[in-house]
């Protein structure tokens, strides 16, 4: 475990290594990796068991730092692999040690080797100057031998590689060590072996941005995009041939003792590709327990020698499992166009799971097709054929290629668009005696024994290989001869002649152009047999492909951008006209969801401001869900009070706004409010009220907004513009109390009416009744709101504090009060006057200064805060010295009226 | 095959209402066209991949009013985009002198790395032309932008100021690219990493003023 801490796998493809330590003269498979941490690499070799089932398999044995004396350089191969596609030979050397390493042909290694040459290469700049002290390693070779964490392939003959890397941030120690090994043991795919490919799992050990890179919904346009494309393969592939030469040969153990040309070349023109399959390889108990065995080089350099000589072939797969082997070569040309090649083994054998039996496989992309090879030995003995059948669907279920994208889920060999099938089948020829089989055969009527063949009876019976073709067998079964002779078995078991060795496929556009035993090859108990096969590939038209391609894409984006959330509204403008104070007024918006997808949606706040909407405008709801089609009516609600009507009335602010209606994960719109505001004296400043000689509605705006600037910056000149001494509307409202109301009941404290309010309203705004109508009560309210709305009470902000300082102070409040501005006295006087007058009729009216004085405290000396117990007791008490009657009051006011 | 990574970007739309935005964004998302004149009230978006340099570039293009009294909104749009369209009607004189007046707030609202190009829209309108050629050349060049012509109703030069103006922005991240991009086949993602590098202060104030 101590070794995968932070280590994620760059590389995801594994690959099989053999690697020859010519130090010790031994050939061993290993495990090798590239890692990394703080910018020194060094190779790390591991040696594993064969066979391996359980994670204990992994040992590592080497470690090789990559310093200024490391080497790598490429070998030569030897002549008879001198091909494009041979495996790469490199000689590594560090210090006094030296090691050759083979790597299996492709790009995966080429990679490899590249990293390794660059970590290199890096050390070499820098040296002398700076030297790498591989500190970082000492762990590790503490635990070599002892470090256990890789678990290899059961039953491959190959060995894995992978290409391995320190996250580059990672500081090295004190990092828990149980957490890898979790990673790494959890990752098993649902099948019995357990695969190298766990460690490619891993990969979720990286970095923050990798993380962050991986955007879920770019993988499923992509994974959509290759759908479509697939879709419409048709319209940018055109098929064209290639002729594929299968060959089977169960080998008997046997060394190769001869040519195998009349098999491999018997064809006139060279064939294409070349897929040959070994059974029996190697029937040692070395190769059954171990997987290993000398008779692989020896029976693949047979094979290259006798491919056919008028072409030049690559060499392109081994794959092995025991005694069965598969081999790939392609002409030179056209091994540029495979790509996408996984290997995979099952066995079959003792315990369902021994490589004695089962089956090897190599899946590749030529061009634009997907071919699966499949190279099998099934159960023997005549009676066996279900469980032929059995292994045939074990194999099929059993064999799972991973894919690219580790998020797709495996594939599987029917998943191809050509499955070619052969190996050592084993199915016999039933219900014959063997005279009766050679007699048949002597006649050439192999129509006859045709019927009597297990495979044929299976498949007829859809049991087996279904959907797969094979072609007429017009030759000799090839099963079971005298080693080095054409004789039929002459030992005790004289076994039936049978048809073991078999070529099939499944596909479109495959034509087979010869089915032939070879009976010149004597090496062996069976005869090699061959199949040539004509097979219709794929390839792209790149011209058709990205117009393909390109008509997709556009087609998803419209697709996308159809889906983008969208809403029509009835309106978006909005007028409200004559806009007066404390008077509501609506108006609805309908939202319909016009897209094809449900939608959020919410009013949004704009850049710099607090809050989605002016404060004398509110939209009910404010945001809400709308499924696909459906409607919503939204309130636009305007309302002016005290504290939005003082900039309104002195024309500093308009009714105007707009809105911005958000769809979540879409589009925006703007909904513009205007309206027209009849200004008010309730919000205006008693300064700019005194200046106004006419109903504020009667102004021209100009005039009022000028007053109301004049009015603040107090530089009235008091010759030209004279101020009133107390604002008109004032005057209007206690005038009437004063004339009507002395004696009227609960006044101030029962409410008025609020149509009465509007109307006493309108009236002191534009003058059109001399006298104000509704109740005494409404009056008396509408006074109250007067107070209530003034931008700056009676006893200004400023003095607020200084007034409850000297609350308990009959003398010093007056004091105050002479301070205060001119209007503001005023008004403050007459107020306190009139309430004076009220109290002396407490008879009637049943006031007194208890009641009273808190309804006007308030009003009068209010706030700029929130205030707390004692400030409201001092605010009482302050007015409270001025309702109490002076004897001077009382001469003057209890004179009976003349 | 395809791709190795996505990038995602967005592009802005500027200009006087009725100098073809809408227009031009209809023709390159959709290959449409509408004569009539529907005044964009609000922010719209539409999306589109093109393949530039072999990256499979996915842009966000943000069509915006035109009308005056938006454009103190449409401000807080700026600052998200990575490229902006400045737009004129080539038959009108005055879009073509309000430019100034978009390349101003652009300064002031849109990020520093922002690339912008000038078109001039209805090139197709020759009888009625008012700016020449010369006169958005000359402009372009004080700004140091590039130049084009379009049509949306012939569909001409469409495509092309649309994929440069992507190049643009293209190159202008392409160190961020390369750091994300070089090391592992991935998709990235540009308002991702701008959000990463806290580029764009989504969380606070306007949290929710833009689509993301
Ligand atoms: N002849 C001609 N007319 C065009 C062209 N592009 C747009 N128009 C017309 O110009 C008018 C305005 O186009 P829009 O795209 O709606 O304008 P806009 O810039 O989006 O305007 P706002 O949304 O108000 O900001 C429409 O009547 C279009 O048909 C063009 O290239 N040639
Ligand atoms: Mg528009």
């Amino acid at each position: 475990m101590v070794l995968y801490e932070h280590v994620y796998i760059l590389s995801s493809r594994a690959h099989a290594v053999e690697c020859v330590s010519l130090l010790k003269g031994v050939r061993e498979s290993k495990l090798i990796g590239l890692v990394q941490q703080n910018n020194e690499h060094a190779l790390f070799l591991y040696s594993h068991r064969r066979m391996a089932i359980t994670g204990d398999d992994v040992t590592l044995d080497e470690i090789i730092p990559i310093s200024y004396d490391f080497s790598v350089v490429e070998v030569s191969s030897p002549d008879e692999l001198a091909v494009v596609g041979a495996d790469t030979r490199v000689r590594v050397t560090f210090l006094d040690e030296e090691l050759e390493l083979k790597l299996p042909f492709g790009s995966q290694s080429r990679l490899f080797l590249g990293e390794v040459n660059r970590a290199w290469s890096d050390v070499c700049e820098q040296h002398p100057k700076q030297e790498p002290k591989f500190d970082w390693l000492g762990k590790y070779r503490k635990v070599s031998r002892g470090a256990r964490s890789l678990r290899k392939a059961t039953g491959a003959s190959n060995i894995k590689m992978s290409q391995m890397k320190k996250s580059g941030k990672a500081d090295g120690g004190g990092q828990k060590k149980e957490d890898e090994r979790t990673v790494c043991e959890s990752q098993e795919r649902g099948k019995g072996e357990v695969r190298d490919d766990l460690i490619r799992n891993s990969q979720h050990i990286s970095s923050n941005k990798d993380q962050m890179l991986r955007m879920p919904q770019f993988g499923l346009r992509d994974n959509l995009i290759k759908c479509e494309l697939l879709k419409n393969e048709d319209a940018y592939t055109y098929i064209q041939n290639y002729s594929f030469f299968l060959g089977t040969y169960n080998v008997n153990g046997q060394n190769p003792k001869e040519s195998l040309s009349p098999w491999l070349a018997s064809a006139a023109s060279p064939p294409d590709f070349y897929l040959v399959g070994f059974q029996e390889l190697d029937l040692s108990k070395e190769a059954f327990l171990f997987n290993d065995t000398p008779k692989e080089p020896e029976w693949m350099l047979a094979v290259y020698k006798s491919l056919h000589p008028d072409a030049k072939y690559a060499f392109v797969k081994l794959v092995r499992l025991v005694g069965i082997m598969l081999l790939f070569y392609v002409k030179k040309e056209h091994a540029a166009h495979i790509s996408e090649m996984e290997v995979e083994t099952v066995g079959t054998g003792v315990m369902g799971r021994m490589g004695n039996k089962g089956a090897v496989a190599i899946r590749f992309q030529f061009h634009n097709s997907d071919i699966c090879v499949v190279n099998c030995h099934l159960a023997a003995h005549t009676e066996e054929f279900e469980r032929r059948n059995q292994d045939f669907k074990d194999i099929c279920r059993r064999i799972q290629f991973r894919q690219e994208d580790p998020t797709l889920p495996p594939l599987t060999i029917m998943k191809h668009n050509v499955v070619l099938w052969l190996g050592d089948l084993n199915y016999r020829l039933s219900d014959l005696e063997v005279d009766h089989v050679k007699e048949l055969i002597s006649k050439k009527d192999f129509e006859t024994l045709c019927n009597h063949d297990q495979l044929k009876r299976q498949m007829d019976e859809e049991v087996v290989f279904v959907g797969f073709t094979e072609g007429e067998i017009d030759f000799q079964p090839t099963y079971k001869y005298d080693t080095g002779s054409d004789q039929w078995d002459t030992s005790e078991k004289c076994r039936v002649p049978a048809w073991c060795d078999r070529i099939l496929w499944r596909g479109k556009d495959i034509k087979q152009l010869n089915y032939q035993s070879h009976m010149t090859l004597k090496t062996s108990d069976h005869k090699p047999v061959s199949s040539l096969l004509e097979i219709g590939i794929k390839l792209v038209n790149d011209e058709s492909y990205k117009r393909t391609f390109e008509e997709i894409v556009r087609r998803i984006d419209r697709l996308e951008n159809d889906c983008i959330p969208s809403v029509s509204l009835s309106r978006s403008e909005f007028h409200f006209e004559r806009v007066k104070f404390m008077q509501h007024q609506a108006q609805t918006v309908s939202v319909h969801n016009d897209g094809q997808v449900p939608c959020q949606f919410e009013f949004i706040q704009k850049l710099d401001e607090p809050f989605y909407c002016k404060p004398w405008l509110t939209a009910n709801p404010c945001k809400g869900f709308l499924a696909q089609g459906g409607s919503v009516d939204i309130d636009l609600e305007v309302f002016v009070n005290r504290s939005t009507a003082p900039e309104l009335n002195s024309g500093q602010q308009q009714l105007e706004d707009i809105l911005v209606l958000h769809l979540e994960r879409g589009k925006d719109y703007f909904i513009s409010i205007t309206g027209s505001y009849l200004p008010s004296c309730f919000g205006s400043s008693l300064a700019t009220l005194c200046l106004l000689r006419e109903p504020i509605q009667e102004m021209p705006l100009d005039t009022v907004r000028e007053l109301s600037m004049k009015s603040k910056s107090q530089t009235s000149d008091p010759e030209t513009d004279k101020p009133q001494e107390i604002p008109k509307e004032l005057w209007m409202m206690v005038d009437h109390l004063f004339r009507y109301a002395k004696k009227q009941e609960d006044l101030f404290q029962q409410p008025g009416l609020r149509s009465e309010f509007e109307e006493i309203r309108d009236c002191l705004d534009t003058g059109s009744l001399d006298t104000l109508p509704g109740s005494n009560h409404s009056v008396a309210e509408a006074l109250l709101l007067f107070l209530d709305a003034l931008p700056e009470p009676v006893l200004p902000f400023s003095f607020y504090r200084q007034c409850l300082d000297i609350s308990a102070d009959s003398s010093q409040c007056r004091q105050i009060i002479s301070v205060l501005p001119q209007c503001h006295r005023n008004v403050f006087n007459y107020l306190t006057a009139f309430l004076q007058e009220l109290l002396k009729h407490a008879a009637h009216n049943r006031l007194d200064a208890s009641v009273l004085g808190p309804i006007f405290a308030v009003l009068l000396l209010r706030s700029p805060t929130k205030q707390d117990l004692t400030e409201k007791r001092k605010v009482k008490e302050f007015l409270q010295h001025f309702l109490v009657l002076t004897p001077s009051d009382r001469d003057i006011h209890d004179k009976p009226p003349q | 095959m395809a791709k190795q990574y996505d990038v995602l970007f967005r592009l802005l739309l500027l200009g006087d209402s009725g100098v073809g935005k809408t227009c031009l964004l209809c023709r390159f998302t959709d290959n449409e066209f509408h004569p009539s004149h529907i005044s964009t009230i609000g922010v719209d978006f539409k999306m589109k991949t093109l393949e530039i340099d072999g990256i499979k570039v996915r842009i966000q293009i943000w069509d915006t009013a035109g009308q005056e009294r938006y454009q103190t909104i449409t401000k807080q749009y700026y600052r998200r985009a990575q490229g902006i369209f400045l737009v004129y009607d080539i038959t009108s004189e005055r879009s073509f002198q309000h430019i100034m007046k978009w390349a101003s707030d652009v300064d002031e609202y849109a990020p520093e790395k922002v690339q912008k190009i000038l078109v001039g829209n209805k090139s197709d309108e020759e009888q009625k032309r008012q700016v020449a050629t010369e006169q958005g050349d000359k402009l372009a060049k004080a700004y140091g932008m590039d130049f084009f012509e379009t049509s949306a109703f012939t569909n001409h030069n469409i495509t092309e100021s649309f994929t440069r103006l992507a190049e643009l922005v293209l190159q202008a991240n392409k160190k961020d690219l390369d750091l994300l991009g070089g090391s592992m086949n991935e998709e990235l993602n540009l308002a991702v990493l701008e959000e990463q590098e806290g580029l764009c202060n989504g969380s606070d104030d306007t949290r929710k003023s833009c689509w993301c």
